[in-house]
């Protein structure tokens, strides 16, 4: 049976690419590359998972072997919570490394996320981090573009394009085949560098991986799949609209620079110019402002707790807060604790609604640049993306408070009102209440929040597709040989 | 004849996109570069406006207690933003250029993160040392990756050949103009930058202008050097965006994973954990011993007596120190390690220009890791004197009304780490000039082959 010219062309073509000596030194390379890269992340990861694994045992060790106390000094002790990390954030880094990753988390007090990767980098971290996502989203393109720049072109400059014109070959044919040949190359590397991904991302596991984990997978291979096929594609049109191969490279380098390189970071700067966030300073001092206006616990004249201690007082029918059936102090801190912390989410949301805008921004240009809305979904299917990191930090708010809760509810039940004269040590409660805390654990968001949360990027990536499947239509009419 | 190379140079339309397109860029650095400044100065008013009225409450509300005041009030300490620090972001962006601290254990306090969106960090700063560093080689590749090997393919090498009288001198033409014309971008834009930015006009932005140049020197020694290898335009091209490629993308990053592997930092997390239990743990052992060792460590405050209260400040604030004073071997390890990280960097960068000049930007903007190290240092001094200033104070009782509280305030730290103008200079300088050499071995063997 012969084969049909959209398979000749693409055997061709592979034929073609492969018979350099130039293309196999460059895979190479980048093969070697790959292997670096995933050779030290593994052992980053392996470290980092071990430092963690090892500093929240021990946190929860001395949370525990307090003796006796008082609980709101438990309160105060407080606890930690570090921030874990995905398996397939062996992939794909995405932001980690500028994400903090321990928490203290106290009673009062809404500490930040400390200790980034960035905080303790030199100058260095800025030219970016060296994973298989970035091989496989950065230079696993140029390659094709390197390579497909030809495809049509340098056919048109030695005159055979018009020989297979008028032998019977029709324009799809000739663009699919070439486009198919192109992306064989590119599956060459690319599928070796997922196969890379697949086995570090089981040994991570430490286990079967779940349906979530193999969907998180199987998603991130779908669409780096459609990428390369993207990219390829991108190539063979630019070079058969070019008059010769050398214009087709420059123009898809310059392209390649200008969508990679340049223009995520001006939509970003974009984005936050046009939300412009508060500082620090700005921020606390907003959520103190509120909390004196709502009702300050610290404030010994505080208007709002006065009126708390006359209704309580009334209700109980007793003189002084003394005389109450329960402790008084606990109570005062159990109410403070619920307005401040209302106060810092409701302020915390409005932060996160300004960044979320911000990133929705640097999203939408992902109708601009493909690379964008790849690079978007790669780090939320990775885990290593914003909406992890506010999980995880919304997450541990609510271990903070609850914890804070908790000892301010064994304080109200178990501590007497009336005071130890100031000689004596105070009272305290059995450790046994330490061991009913339980231990925190980040859970992640689900692959279909993930995909609710990057529904734009995905739709980027349709429109991608359908563009690229219109041009090419309308390439395959108006293309001449000449 | 030179008048001529510039005309035919410029007349290209190619040559015409890709300098506005880097002036573009650049301009729009300098923008972003105003715009961090701006708001590094609106942050800095804000906190000395917070820090007056937060004292001045916190002095009414706790006016009994003068270690009750102190354990909520906040002092600030500023590490200076230079202007310079508008042309390279550097690190800035992720480390808080405020430091507010309480008096209680620095420690818990040290590394207290800034606000920021992780997406900004992520994708970087539009700054002008990206400018320089990313986008200034491509431009000097696009316009010589072509310029002998232009004229050898369309065969007008011969032409040149036979007609100029020396040929050498022409070769050196060819590229003048092009390093002339990309100088001349670099320095329109560094002289808009110092009305824009405010920049004064002294030793760092000169050695900042001098490594900048220096980066433009080398990338113009790699292209000579690959145009002399006699290779057709295309094998050019590809060889020197690999080269691009090498050293902006893949050995930078490599590099820090490299750094990361070699020097893991899990001192911070220990410090962090350990401080907590080195305070907590006090407050269920007896006060004496606790207060022996804080005499231990200041013995300037012997002679204030313990209280014999269950809780009194003498204790309190002893404890707190012993949070910090227990985990210093965890934090000085954090320290060391952090100088070995930035010294390795620096030796490596030594070997890569790319490197090189980033960080010798960020060094001379004050915006590196070095800078943040120093500050970090200079946090702990800043917190080691408030201590200093106010442990006998509360020990005193001095009552809070006699304090004057306006005049605590926010400190200033300015990094005057000496420069090093010959390490800033001399490699890029020496490496341009052995690229050169080579090239002209290279050039002098088959330039007359036609």
């Amino acid at each position: 049976m012969p084969l049909s010219p959209f398979r000749l062309i693409a055997r061709h073509q592979w034929h073609t690419l492969l018979r350099e000596r130039a293309v196999w030194l460059l895979l190479g390379l980048v093969l070697l590359v790959a292997a670096y890269a995933a050779a030290a992340g593994w052992t980053t990861y392996r470290q980092q998972q071990a430092t963690q694994v090892h500093y929240q045992q021990q946190a929860r060790r001395d949370w525990l072997s307090n003796p006796d106390k008082h609980p709101h000094r438990m309160a105060h002790y407080g606890h930690f919570a570090f921030r874990p990390r995905a398996p397939l954030s062996l992939f794909d880094g995405g932001m980690d490394r500028f994400l903090g990753n321990a928490i203290f988390l106290e009673a009062h007090r809404q500490n930040p996320v400390n200790f980034s990767e960035a905080g303790f980098s030199t100058g260095l971290l800025r030219f970016g981090d060296l994973s298989l996502a970035l091989l496989l989203q950065v230079l696993l393109p140029l390659l094709l573009f390197f390579l497909g720049a030809g495809t049509v072109a340098a056919d048109r400059e030695n005159g055979t394009l018009r020989l297979l014109l008028t032998q019977g070959v029709s324009w799809p044919q000739l663009l699919l085949g070439k486009a198919a040949g192109l992306l064989a190359v590119g599956l060459l590397l690319g599928v070796p560098l997922l196969a890379l991904t697949g086995g570090l991302w089981l040994a991570a596991q430490g286990g079967a991986p779940s349906l979530d984990e193999v969907l998180r997978f199987g998603l991130l291979t779908l669409f780096y799949g459609l990428y390369l096929a993207l990219c390829c594609g991108v190539a063979v049109l630019v070079s058969a609209a070019s008059r010769t191969a050398r214009t087709a490279l420059v123009g898809l380098i310059g392209g390649w620079l200008l969508l990679t390189m340049v223009l995520p970071r001006a939509a970003q700067a974009l984005g936050s110019y046009v939300y412009a966030l508060p500082s620090k300073t700005a921020f606390q001092t907003a959520i103190q402002a509120d909390i004196s206006r709502q009702g300050d616990s610290h404030n010994p004249d505080d208007p709002h707790y006065q009126a708390l201690r006359d209704s309580v007082l009334r209700a109980h029918g007793v003189a002084t807060t003394d005389q109450l059936p329960f402790n008084y102090g606990g109570y005062v801190m159990a109410e403070g604790e619920k307005i401040s912390a209302g106060i810092y989410t409701r302020h915390y949301r409005r932060l996160l609604d300004t960044f979320r805008q911000q990133n929705q921004f640097a999203r939408s240009v992902a109708f601009l640049d493909p690379y964008l809305a790849l690079k978007n979904l790669s780090m939320a299917l990775a885990g290593t993306d914003f909406l992890a990191y506010t999980r995880f930090q919304q997450q541990a708010e609510a271990y903070r408070y609850a914890l804070a809760q908790q000892m301010n509810q064994l304080q109200i039940e178990h501590i007497p009102n009336r005071k130890r004269p100031p000689t004596e040590k105070d009272h305290t409660i059995d450790r046994a209440y330490w061991q009913r805390v339980p231990e925190f654990r980040y859970q992640a968001p689900t692959v279909q929040q993930v995909l609710r949360a990057e529904w734009v990027s995905v739709a980027a990536f349709g429109f991608w597709g359908l563009l690229l499947l219109g041009l090419g239509r309308r390439a395959a009419t108006r293309l001449t040989a000449l | 004849m030179l008048i001529l190379l510039f005309q035919s140079f410029l007349r290209a339309t190619g040559v015409r996109l890709g300098l506005g397109f880097l002036l573009a860029a650049g301009l729009i650095s300098l923008l972003v570069g105003r715009q961090f400044l701006d708001r590094q100065q609106r942050h800095r008013h804000e906190v000395g406006a917070a820090q007056q009225a937060e004292l001045r409450q916190l002095a009414q509300f706790h006016a009994k207690e003068m270690g009750l005041m102190l354990y909520y009030a906040q002092f600030g300490l500023v590490n200076e933003t230079p202007p310079l620090a508008g042309l390279s972001i550097g690190q800035r962006d992720v480390n808080p250029a405020v430091q507010r601290v309480t008096i209680r254990g620095l420690e818990a306090q040290k590394y207290d993160a800034d606000l920021h969106n992780p997406t900004n960090l992520l994708l970087g700063n539009l700054d002008f040392s990206f400018v320089l560093v990313y986008l200034f080689p491509l431009l000097i590749i696009a316009f010589t990756y072509s310029a002998v090997s232009e004229e050898r393919e369309n065969g007008t090498w011969r032409l040149v050949a036979v007609q100029s009288r020396y040929l050498p001198g022409f070769l050196t033409q060819l590229f003048a103009v092009r390093l002339a014309v990309v100088l001349a971008v670099l320095a329109a834009l560094l002289l808009l930058a110092v009305p824009v930015l405010g920049l004064p006009l002294d030793a760092s932005l000169g050695l900042f202008a001098g490594t900048a140049v220096g980066y433009v020197l080398v990338w113009f020694g790699i292209c000579f050097w690959v145009a002399s290898l006699g290779k057709a335009s295309g094998t050019n091209a590809m060889l020197l965006v690999t080269a691009w490629l090498g050293l902006l993308l893949v050995v930078p990053a490599a590099v820090n994973q490299y750094l990361l592997v070699r020097y893991p930092l899990p001192e911070a997390l220990a410090t962090t954990v350990r401080q907590r239990k080195g305070y907590h743990e006090k407050w269920d052992l007896p006060q004496a011993p606790t207060v022996a060792r804080f005499f231990a460590h200041y013995p300037q405050f012997r002679h204030f007596p313990l209280p014999a209260t269950s809780f009194n400040w003498l204790w309190y604030y002893a404890m707190q120190q012993m949070g910090d004073d227990e985990s210093a071997p965890q934090a000085g390890e954090l320290r060391r390690k952090l100088y070995q990280r930035e010294a390795a960097s620096r030796q490596l960068a030594l070997l890569l220009p790319s490197l090189h000049a980033q960080l010798g930007l960020n060094d001379l903007a004050r915006s590196g890791l070095g800078n943040q190290v120093r500050f970090l240092d200079e946090t702990s001094r800043f917190h080691e004197q408030l201590r200093l200033y106010f442990y006998p104070r509360i020990f005193g009782e001095q009552p809070v009304a006699a304090e004057p509280w306006d005049r605590h305030r926010v400190q200033v730290f300015t990094d005057r780490a000496p420069l090093r103008p010959a390490g800033l200079l001399l490699p890029p300088l020496l490496l341009a000039l052995l690229l050169a050499g080579l090239g002209w071995r290279n050039f002098r063997r088959h330039l007359y082959q036609l």
